[in-house]
Formats: C-alpha cells, sequence, structure tokens
C-alpha cells in the first residue's frame, strides 16, 4: 500500500509541476489572449480585465492553484467553456488513438522482436533491418509520409477522426516507431533468455524449439519489455502531439497547439494536467505490470 | 434586376427622391432541375467558440459563417453586385431626410421551430445586440458616428430604423445584423446571462433561425452538420424550396491549410470555406482539374491586401533613435523602391497585380483609376532619400544618417505566411538602395503582443475586408479606429482632414460625390503613406466537381455566403 501511495503522490507532484510549468511558459512567451488586430485599445483592455489576465502573474497563479485544488482548471478563453470539459472530450480522443497505437505497437513489436532474437537468416536480418529504419524515422515524417500515400492511393482517409478507417494513419504513424522500439528490446532480451542455463535444459528435454522460445525465452525475457512501458505512454503522448497536428486528430496534442497559438493560458494549463496525467499513469501502471510479472520485484521490494 | 440596380446605383434617388420603395425579390436562384437533395462536406480552419454571433467572442470568422448559414439579415448585400437586396424584409421606403428607413417584413416566414417571425424579433435582436451586458462584437459596426440606430416596430410587419445621422450605404448596414427568436433568447437577456447563451454546449436543434440550414450535430474538435431548415422562405425560379442541399457538413481541419488542400485533393471535402488557394497550390490543382478532379474559379482581385506599417504613434520609443521613420518621405522612397511586379511574379508565381493603396481594382465601384501610384522607380527612391540627408558616407554601399548610423528597420511579418516570404523580398529590393531591413518572423499573438505594446517599427500583415463600401470600412481611415492601426495616439493634422474628408463621405448623398471624396483621402493617405501596399492577389477558390451553383465572391465566406444555392452536381 505505501508503494502505491507514494507512487501516487510522486504522479500527482508530476502533474502539478507539469502544469505550472506550462502555465508559467505560456505566460512567458509574447503577446496575450486579448490583444488582437481589429480591437481598439480600449476594447483590448476591457477584454484583458474581463479574463483577468490584467492581473500580475503571481495572483493570477494564485487563483489557478485555488481553484486547481478543487479540481477546477478555470474557462478557456477562446471556446468560453470550463476547460476541463474539453480536456475530457479531448483526451478520450487521444486515448482511443494512444491505445489503439499502444495495441498495434505490441501485436507488431513483440512477435516481431521474438523472430529476429531467435532467428539469424537472412529474413530475420531484413527484419532487423526494417526495425532500425523505422525506428529513427520520428512520427512526425512517419505520418507525413503515410498522409502522403493515403492522399494518393485514396485507400484511407488522409486527416480527421470519424469511423475505424480515419484510425489507420494516425496509428501507424504513431505504432510503427515504438513498435520498432518494442522489437529492439525484445530482440535483445529473447536472446539473453534463450541463452540461459533454463532454455539450454528445455532444449535437452527434447522440446520443440518453437516451444522453447514462446514458452520458456518468451516468458523470461518480457520483464526488461515491461519496464520501458511507461517510458512508452510517455512518447505515445509526446509523438501524439505531432501526430494529431498532422492528420487533424482531435486530441489533447491539437487542443494543446491552438491553445498555444492564441495563448490561451488557461487550456494549456489544462492540457498539460491531461498530458502529464497520461504519462503519471502510464509510469504507474507500468511499475505494478513488472512487479506482478517478475517475482524478485515484489511489490513490497520496490517500496 | 435592371430597375433594382438603377434604384441602388446612385443613392441620390434614395435620398432626394424621399421614397425609393424596393419591392422587388432578390435574384432567385435558376432551377437547376433533379438538383435538390445530397450532402457537401465545406473544411473550416477553427472551430466556432460560440453559436452566439452577438456574444464577446462572436466576431470570429467560423461563427460568423454559421452564423451566415443558420440566421438572416433584414437586407442582405449581394457580394456579385456589392448593393443592398431584400431579405427578409421585402422592401422599404426611406424618408425624405435619407435617415429614415420603414421596412415592410415578408409575411409568412418563420423560425425553423415552426414559430411566425415578426418585427417583435427585430426589436428584440436589436435590443440584445445594444444592451451593455452583451458587450456585443457586433454593435460597433451596426452604429453610426458612434451611435445605435433606433428601431421601432408599430405592427408585427413593419419596422421603422432612424439613423443618428446621414449615412450613406443606408440599409446595407442591416446585413451585418443575423435576426434573433425572441422567443428563445428574451429570457437569457431578462437574466443578463444572453452573452452566455448558445454556447457549443448548446443541444443541436434547438436553436432556431431564419436561415437556410440548423445545426443538427456537433462533434466538438470534429465537425458540425447542419441540415435543411424545413420552414425556409426562399424559392428558386421553379418554385422549388431552398435550400437545394440536405445537409451540410463542416469539418474542423486544423492542421492549416497543407491539411485542408490535401483532404481537397483526396476529395474528402468539396470546398474550403476560409481559404482560398495559395499560389504554391495552383499547379497542383490545375493538373487535378485537367483530370477533371476539382474546379478552379477566379472571384476577382483581392480587395484586402497585406500592407506595411510604420509605427507612427506620437513619441513610440522603437522608433526615437530613428527619425527618418517618422518621414513621408522615406516612406514614399520604399514605395518607389519596390519592385511590385518582382513580388507579384516571384512570391505570387504570377497570381498578384501591383497595388499601391488600400482600395484595389477588385473593388470595381471604389476603385479610381486617378489614385495615386507609386512605379518602380530607383532613381527618384534614392533622391526623396537624399533629401532627408540619408547617403552612403562610408562608401561601404548602405546609406547612413545624418550621424553616421546605418538605415533600416526591421519588419514583424507572420510566421510561415506568404507574409513572411513577401517581407523577405522586400528585405532584398531595399538592400538595394541601401537600406538594411531586418525580417522578424512571429506567431500571431506575439506580433499582436508587439503591437499592442507599441514595441515595433514596421509591421508587414494583412486585414481581412468585410465590406466593400469605405464607409462600413471606416476604422481603416478613421483616427481611433480598430484598423488605423500606425498610429493609436493623437491624430496628426493629416490625419484630422482625412477623417473630416472620410465622415462626409459616409453622408454624402450621391455616388459621385462619395467617390470624389474617397478619392481625395486616398490622396491624402499616399502623401502621407502611412500603410504601403504592394501587390493584391488574384484569388481563386478550388471546389471538388461535385459542387454545384457556387459563385465566388472577393469576401468571406468566399462560396458559403449563397449556401442556399448550392448543390451537389451529378
Amino acid at each position: 500500500m505505501g508503494f502505491l501511495l507514494r507512487r501516487g503522490l510522486a504522479a500527482l507532484l508530476l502533474v502539478f509541476a507539469v502544469a505550472s510549468g506550462a502555465l508559467l511558459l505560456a505566460q512567458l512567451a509574447p503577446g496575450d489572449y486579448a490583444a488582437q488586430f481589429g480591437k481598439t485599445p480600449a476594447q483590448i483592455a476591457a477584454d484583458r480585465h474581463r479574463l483577468g489576465l490584467d492581473r500580475p502573474f503571481g495572483q493570477q497563479y494564485a487563483a489557478w492553484l485555488k481553484r486547481s485544488l478543487t479540481l477546477d482548471l478555470g474557462e478557456s478563453f477562446q471556446y468560453d467553456q470550463p476547460v476541463a470539459a474539453l480536456v475530457r472530450a479531448r483526451a478520450a480522443n487521444t486515448a482511443v488513438l494512444a491505445v489503439t497505437a499502444l495495441i498495434v505497437a505490441t501485436a507488431v513489436g513483440i512477435p516481431w522482436g521474438v523472430v529476429t532474437g531467435s532467428r539469424n537468416g537472412a529474413i530475420a536480418r531484413m527484419l532487423r533491418a526494417l526495425s532500425l529504419l523505422v525506428l529513427s524515422v520520428p512520427p512526425l515524417i512517419s505520418s507525413l509520409a503515410l498522409l502522403t500515400i493515403a492522399a494518393r492511393t485514396g485507400w484511407f482517409p488522409v486527416s480527421g477522426m470519424g469511423g475505424p478507417r480515419h484510425l489507420v494513419v494516425p496509428t501507424l504513424a504513431l505504432a510503427l516507431p515504438i513498435a520498432a522500439m518494442l522489437e529492439r528490446l525484445q530482440s535483445q532480451s529473447i536472446g539473453d533468455a534463450l541463452d540461459r542455463p533454463s532454455t539450454t535444459a528445455a532444449r535437452a528435454r527434447g522440446i520443440p524449439e518453437s516451444r522453447v522460445i514462446w514458452r520458456h525465452g518468451w516468458r523470461q525475457s518480457l520483464a526488461p519489455v515491461l519496464a520501458v512501458y511507461g517510458v512508452i505512454v510517455g512518447s505515445l503522448f509526446s509523438g501524439s502531439f505531432a501526430v494529431e497536428i498532422v492528420t487533424s486528430w482531435p486530441g489533447l496534442g491539437l487542443l494543446m497547439q491552438q491553445a498555444l497559438m492564441t495563448r490561451d493560458t488557461n487550456l494549456v494549463a489544462g492540457c498539460a494536467v491531461a498530458g502529464a496525467a497520461f504519462l503519471a499513469a502510464g509510469i504507474l501502471a507500468s511499475d505494478i505490470m513488472l512487479a506482478v510479472t517478475d517475482p524478485r520485484m515484489g511489490i513490497e521490494s520496490m517500496s | 434586376m435592371a430597375r433594382h440596380s438603377r434604384c441602388a446605383l446612385t443613392i441620390a434617388a434614395i435620398l432626394f427622391a424621399g421614397a425609393c420603395n424596393r419591392g422587388n425579390e432578390p435574384a432567385a436562384p435558376v432551377s437547376t432541375g433533379s438538383a435538390r437533395g445530397g450532402a457537401l462536406t465545406a473544411s473550416i480552419r477553427s472551430e466556432p467558440a460560440t453559436f452566439n454571433r452577438f456574444a464577446p467572442n462572436g466576431n470570429q470568422a467560423p461563427v460568423e459563417a454559421v452564423s451566415m448559414l443558420v440566421h438572416a439579415p433584414l437586407v442582405r448585400i449581394n457580394r456579385v453586385t456589392g448593393e443592398p437586396e431584400p431579405w427578409l424584409a421585402e422592401r422599404w421606403s426611406v424618408s425624405p431626410d435619407g435617415r429614415t428607413f420603414t421596412l415592410v417584413l415578408r409575411g409568412g416566414v418563420t423560425f425553423s421551430d415552426g414559430t411566425p417571425f415578426t418585427s417583435a424579433d427585430v426589436a428584440f435582436t436589436f435590443q440584445a445586440l445594444y444592451d451593455p451586458t452583451v458587450e456585443s462584437s457586433l454593435a460597433s459596426g451596426v452604429m453610426v458616428q458612434g451611435k445605435p440606430l433606433q428601431v421601432s416596430t408599430p405592427d408585427p410587419r413593419t419596422v421603422v430604423i432612424t439613423m443618428p445621422a446621414p449615412f450613406a450605404p443606408g440599409v446595407a448596414m442591416l446585413d451585418n445584423v443575423p435576426i434573433l427568436p425572441k422567443h428563445q433568447l428574451q429570457a437569457a437577456l431578462d437574466a443578463k446571462t444572453f452573452a452566455k447563451a448558445w454556447g457549443i454546449t448548446t443541444p443541436p436543434g434547438t436553436m432556431a433561425g431564419l436561415g437556410p440550414f440548423v445545426i443538427s450535430e456537433y462533434v466538438a474538435g470534429q465537425r458540425m452538420t447542419l441540415t435543411r431548415n424545413l420552414h425556409y422562405w426562399r424559392k428558386d425560379t421553379a418554385g422549388t424550396q431552398l435550400p437545394y442541399l440536405d445537409r451540410l457538413v463542416m469539418e474542423f481541419v486544423s492542421g492549416g491549410q497543407d491539411a485542408e488542400m490535401l483532404r481537397l485533393q483526396a476529395g474528402s471535402v468539396d470546398l474550403m470555406t476560409q481559404a482560398d488557394v495559395r499560389p504554391e497550390d495552383i499547379a497542383a490543382l490545375r493538373r487535378l482539374r485537367d483530370q477533371g478532379s476539382v474546379q478552379l474559379m477566379e472571384a476577382g482581385i483581392g480587395v484586402d491586401p497585406n500592407t506595411l506599417w510604420f509605427n507612427l504613434t506620437p513619441g513610440n520609443a522603437a522608433v526615437k533613435a530613428k527619425p527618418y521613420l517618422q518621414r513621408a518621405e522615406f516612406r514614399r522612397a520604399i514605395s518607389f523602391a519596390i519592385d511590385r511586379d518582382a513580388i507579384a511574379n516571384t512570391v505570387y508565381l504570377g497570381a498578384a497585380v501591383p497595388v499601391y493603396g488600400p482600395i484595389t481594382p477588385g473593388n470595381k465601384t471604389w476603385y479610381s483609376p486617378s489614385a495615386p501610384t507609386f512605379p518602380h522607380d530607383i532613381a527618384r527612391a534614392r533622391s526623396l532619400l537624399a533629401g532627408i540627408g540619408l547617403s552612403d558616407r562610408n562608401g561601404d554601399g548602405m546609406l547612413d544618417d545624418a550621424t553616421g548610423k546605418p538605415v533600416g528597420f526591421s519588419i514583424l511579418a507572420q510566421r510561415g505566411t506568404i507574409r513572411e516570404r513577401t517581407a523577405t523580398m522586400i528585405q532584398e529590393q531595399l538592400r538595394q538602395i541601401g537600406i538594411a531591413v531586418a525580417v522578424a518572423a512571429l506567431d500571431v499573438p506575439a506580433l499582436f503582443g508587439r503591437f499592442g505594446a507599441g514595441d515595433y517599427e514596421s509591421i508587414y500583415h494583412g486585414f481581412q475586408a468585410s465590406a466593400l463600401d469605405p464607409a462600413m470600412n471606416l476604422d481603416l481611415w478613421l483616427s481611433g479606429g480598430s484598423a488605423h492601426v500606425w498610429n493609436t495616439g493623437a491624430a496628426a493634422p493629416w490625419e484630422k482632414s482625412m477623417d473630416a474628408l472620410m465622415q462626409q463621405q459616409a453622408a454624402a448623398p450621391t455616388l459621385a460625390e462619395r467617390q470624389r471624396l474617397l478619392l481625395e483621402a486616398e490622396r491624402i493617405f499616399a502623401e502621407n503613406l502611412p500603410q504601403i501596399y504592394f501587390v493584391a492577389p488574384r484569388v481563386t477558390v478550388a471546389l471538388s466537381r461535385r459542387v454545384g451553383g457556387a459563385v465566388p465572391v472577393l469576401l468571406d465566406p468566399k462560396v458559403l455566403w449563397n449556401a442556399d444555392s448550392l448543390f451537389v452536381k451529378h
């Protein structure tokens, strides 16, 4: 229990620190929401006053802190709506994309790694090279490449959110680099596992190679792979930021970009809260998974 | 139509004849046979922040576009002819002094929820518009010399509108006022919550309007679906009730114009609500047009060109060290030094024409070929600069001021846009006459921030025109106006003369007199040149091959302005 509590508190601290940092950075960026061409200085001053932007940053921050203690993230300037409601709707869209991408990355990356780690033929070498290639392409570039393919061929919708077909381009853009990362880890770790005396003993008992790999080797190789899932969730969020913007996926990344572009500071902080919460939840989940899968890393010993 | 035009062309006729009856229907779309039904998809770059056009944030482009689809004004400005045409008001007459307009409302019109439309809705609309608790961003545009219009409603079909001062565009001003349903919004106005009414969380389908469509679905971040208003009052020449479309889907495409273009090319959107085609996209679109998948339509020469303005606010800190920036000769020299054709050919790939002032040749009624021009003339530019003591004193090829400091200034421009590329071109051209220009590319809020703080030497930017009549764009001309960006402080004597001329222009009785006064104001403008204009783009609109009935115009929304007449081509 102590472990969970400590990790939970650390997660809260992370969310708080990220949101405060976002608020401060949005405040430091030149310009504010009220200042726009086409308004007279009097109109701008009136809008600043209405939105509370004419107060010193310390006061604005204190008010934000006080509100956020009651889970009130304030109102978005541009949407005139509570930030929490806007963020909730968009976070759900990001979650759909992230979870789909995680499933696809896992379903592709793990078997890919098992194959490249346990075999040494021409196909395995080719798959290894492919993985390095995919790994070295950032999601921004891969999403642009996939968009071009989708636009040229008309196989999939090029952007936006609609039916399951709309998921294909952003999911692949987000999932492929992660699949490649999982492949690298899984490949390394299954290689190590297959060299262990326990797998040699299993082979000596006459167990078929495929069963040695999948039943014995794979299970032993899982711990290091699971350990990075927390980081993967973090990279899913940062990767989805770029992918959402390129493919117009209406998630947190796109919302945060709009908020930053218009200096909608409450909304920037709200998006940062949600993003940090995603990351914290991912780290927490991977800690727990690690503890469950590796008996040597019991929850008590981790605490 | 001919009678209609004659009547509108000379406002003198309206003012002096005392009563010009407008009984003509607006030109109904010619029947398209079996074109009724189907759906079109339009992309829009941002979502509306509210469905309430009168809200403080109701002046954003998407809110305006939605309002135009869902609501209707008493009088509409025909975006093609530029003339007012009867809309919810079927005719009107004008008092001999030209200040009081008696409008007769169309009979049998109902809101989309079936409630009859009466003059009480008009009275309520103006009450909400001017209510101080609403803080409507629209209100200042529906005032004459800062005073509201007086509205009275002697009977359910008659509205009497009195202008506080003579105003030549007259009822054209009403184009900007969508009529709202009193039965739905009176309670919010009474409770002082009107500004927050009809936010984006309002259930779609519950907001009644008099426009061709009703909002039937709103999915945050994704799309908004508008369906046919079954009670819409307009019909085409064959008597078919408009709109032709069953549905109009507005997809929110936030990835900028690249994302919109991609969708247009992939066929998932039929038109772009706000975007004209960028010069760099024309070649690709021409190929698609030749393959038959898109249509390209020219709307004319843009009426809202980008402009370079200097910070002329008296006493501003940014230019104290460079007094020459305050000299009209300096700005005129820049205007002569720039090869506008080169900008048109290089930056706009030929899809632009040189312009020299705020009124471009695209504005047919108000453009005058006699307005001052600044043809490319390096020698003249050099002599103007030498005349204010700017010359090359150290032989390095660059100009120096009287104290020996190099002559130069910075231009702020919006990052990643054609404005940034044009500013870079200006930089290169001015280097050739010895002026060192630094271009700082910023995002829009940072640009506004620097402008608001007066922390700039010059800015290259543009403003979207909302009307072609200069009397309805007075914010540019009048000191203190929101688009009078070069000087936010006390007006200079020449600005005061321009103020007086433009006030006269807005009230003058005849078109010829108004044109003459505008030309005079343009001459004062060119002499002092607070803003330098270089090119105006040729506006091209791209549509999928499915879009029928489109009549692209120069003011936004360029295609959706006549959404009730759009149809799906089979």
